[in-house]
């Protein structure tokens, strides 16, 4: 047994429908911590440099780490991985809910899913009942639809991870959805599971989750609970979720409009926080072990449409299925949002790349022909829920969308690939670096491609200076070491972000559950220090090098100043993005080449790492000292 | 007059609580909007994301009333 954890990993086989239980190690779990940990290992370890992404020897790898499941605090996340199809690197992506810990209570902290089934299917898994089942009913229906009738096959008490058309049709960017609208919706892991045929993974656990220290997690817990709830964020978390920054980010100047032309969408007041309470709240709604409630379940029914039930919007989707398509009406957000999660797409991938359409068709490069008699107009949901239609269903031009926004620029041409919106394939969060040049530089930097949740910078940049490049890179390290060790941990950021649960008393939760005395966020943030190496590496050894062109986002961001509002003017230049790139490389202990260096790699104790980008002449040698440290933190700590 | 701003996370940082952790008396002139306060007491508006006064929200133009709190929220960290 091990404290803290599930105790078991499975490996499952589709093929030849051979299930594993295998023991987890204790070495193991405290190597890897878990979620985004054992995933990056294990890809890195077992996945063949060639192989496709959505091709069988890709393995689709699921993980609660070391605090789902458990009360201290906010265990709710539950990572899935595998390379993604998008970026053909490492992928992961965090979901909260209630999957993790019920994986958890039926004694699992890891599944290893391989190979590919000769018919859909799902995973069965009730404690030590493991059994791959038949999905043929399930295969077809919407997200939101499926898991609604395997709950009332199944029953209420089962947890359900699954796909919609979008991931069986292996649209790169689909998602895997939990609790009708919660998704780990980066990076096509939806797409990997459906190249496998499974529809989805409904689990029941009934265990205890043995816990070294009962008591003490319980006092901790409870006095974090009461710390909190009279902290003054609560209340407005609790109240609007992240709806409300879609104000802030267009007073800012940060707010992605019209596919990113520019960065303030003069018709916000109609998409924010409050319309959103106003008109369509039904109901606050929580992951495992919360009592922030920052989810919000909405009601909507548009003129001729179905009624639909929606987790959200948040404030990505507000952003990129909002203003970025020109909408103005949160009824119409909300609406955009069902039809992403019914389908089974990311909808910040999803809002991203009509966005793309909107402005390929208002430009004239795709036309009313290839878009099957429709247009495809900013703001006018019809046109939206077509496209969405054509790309999850693969029909004409929508092909080409389906397997992502670089594939779609490339057969569109025309200079098209200039405002194709990414950073290795992923597209943008809902940020727009040009007025925030660290936000651009994490986006550029990120593992797995322009996503915000590895570093969020921008009040840093307001501070030091929407205009300024330089002195920032070392803070981006920081970030991208904490933020993503709460998804290596398997717990809720926003504790931390938002209402001053320190990183530090994560630690103390950590060391409560597991026994672990000496474990210290040193330990934690070298071991976010060598996922991100090893990650990089991967990725090298993946797709060739030198990293650094990888590390471009399109020609939009260091070619175009941003024409309106309050970033007007704002302008990086290619020079501009290569001076901040070589101070990051510098933080980071890599060479000039965005390679790692065999300095930074021995430092980290990644021995089989460097061998194997010296074999293929990709490891870096360092003309400056290796820093000791890597990343800065920034003032204010609460960073 | 006399104002009690609350604040949380990165914001109580340039806040500097003086009544409570998260509270901080200000005097104040009367008729200033909350942008002024503010800035007057060397808090950028942009690391205020929202503003209420009890359960409502306020604009930063908002002119506080003496003896009123108010509760600042700082710009979610990516979310």
């Amino acid at each position: 047994m091990i404290f803290g954890f599930g105790g078991n990993s499975i490996r499952i086989n589709l093929k030849t429908q051979d299930i594993q239980r295998i023991p987890l190690e204790n070495r193991f779990a405290r190597e890897w911590l878990g979620g985004r940990g054992f995933i990056s290992k294990i890809l890195y370890d077992e996945v063949p440099r060639e192989a496709d992404p959505l091709g069988p020897e890709n393995k689709l790898i699921v993980t609660p780490g070391v605090l789902s499941g458990h009360l201290a605090p906010t265990g709710s996340k539950c990572c899935f991985g595998a390379i993604s199809p998008l970026s053909n690197g490492h992928g992961d992506s965090t979901v909260g809910g209630h999957f993790g810990p019920e994986l958890k209570f039926a004694g699992y902290d890891l599944l290893i899913i391989e190979e590919i089934a000769d018919k859909p299917v799902y995973l069965f898994i009730e404690d030590d009942r493991v059994e791959i089942r038949d999905a043929a009913k399930y295969w077809g229906l919407g997200s939101i639809e499926a898991e609604k009738l395997f709950k009332e096959d199944l029953g209420e008490d089962f947890e359900i991870a699954i796909i919609g058309p979008a991931g069986e049709n292996l649209v790169k960017f689909a998602c895997v959805s939990h609790d009708y609208g919660r998704q780990a919706g980066r990076c096509g892991i939806g797409a990997v599971m459906g190249s496998k045929r499974v529809k989805a993974i409904a689990v029941r656990g009934t265990r205890s989750l043995p816990t070294y220290d009962v008591k003490g997690t319980l006092d901790f817990t409870s006095a974090i609970i009461k710390r909190t709830a009279v902290h003054p964020n609560m209340a407005p978390w609790q109240k609007y979720g992240t709806a409300m920054f879609v104000g802030w980010a267009n007073e800012h100047g940060v707010y992605p409009t019209h596919n990113f032309q520019t960065t303030f969408f003069d018709r916000y007041a109609g998409i924010d926080g409050q319309p959103l309470v106003d008109k369509l709240l039904v109901s606050n709604k929580a992951c495992f072990g919360c009592w922030m409630n920052c989810g919000k379940y909405s009601k909507v029914q548009l003129p001729g449409k179905p009624v639909v039930f929606v987790e959200g919007p948040e404030y990505e989707t507000g952003a990129l299925c909002g203003g970025n398509c020109g909408f103005d009406r949160i009824e119409d957000v909300a609406y955009n949002n069902w039809v992403c999660d019914n389908t089974g797409i990311d909808s910040m991938s999803g809002g991203g790349i009509v966005a793309f359409g909107m402005e390929c068709y208002e430009k004239g490069l795709i036309t009313r022909e290839q878009l099957e008699g429709h247009e495809l107009r900013w703001g006018n949901v019809d046109d939206f829920e077509h496209f969405v239609d054509m790309i999850i269903y693969r029909r004409g031009i929508g092909d080409w969308f389906a397997d992502g926004v670089v594939t779609a620029a490339s057969r569109i041409g025309q200079g098209a690939e200039h405002f194709a919106v990414q950073v290795k394939g992923q597209g943008m969060s809902g940020y727009d670096g040009r007025g925030a040049p660290a936000m651009l530089l994490s986006y550029m930097t990120a593992d797995i491609g322009a996503h915000h949740n590895r570093a969020w910078t921008i009040t840093m940049d307001e501070d030091l200076g929407k205009n300024v490049i330089r002195g920032k890179a070392k803070v981006v390290v920081y970030l991208q070491h904490i933020r993503p060790f709460f998804d290596t941990a398997s717990c809720c950021r926003l504790f931390w972000g938002e209402v001053d649960v320190t990183a530090e008393e994560h630690i103390d939760a950590i060391r409560l559950v597991t026994g672990w005395s000496d474990y210290t966020l040193d330990e934690a943030m070298r071991l976010s220090d060598r996922i991100w190496n090893l990650n990089r590496a991967h990725y090298l050894e993946r797709n060739g090098g030198p990293g650094r062109k990888f590390d471009y986002p399109n020609a939009r961001f260091y070619e175009e100043s941003i024409p309106t509002g309050p970033s007007k003017g704002s302008k990086l230049s290619l020079d501009d993005l290569n001076i901040m790139l070589d101070e990051y490389y510098e933080a980071r202990g890599w060479g000039k080449n965005g390679n790692p260096s065999r300095e930074v790699l021995a430092d980290l104790d990644l021995h089989d790492v460097i061998a194997n980008l010296d074999k293929i002449g990709m490891l870096a040698e360092l003309t400056t000292p290796l820093p000791q440290v890597r990343g800065e933190r920034y003032k204010p700590k609460a960073f | 007059m006399t104002l009690y701003l609350k604040a949380g996370g990165m914001l109580r940082e340039y806040l500097q609580p003086d009544v409570d952790v998260f509270t901080r008396r200000v005097e104040c002139t009367e008729g200033l909007s909350l942008r002024d306060i503010l800035i007057s007491i060397g808090i950028r508006p942009v690391h205020v994301a929202m503003a209420f006064s009890g359960d409502r929200l306020i604009p930063l133009s908002h002119v506080p009333s003496d003896g009123e709190t108010i509760t600042l929220r700082p710009p979610v960290q990516g979310g």
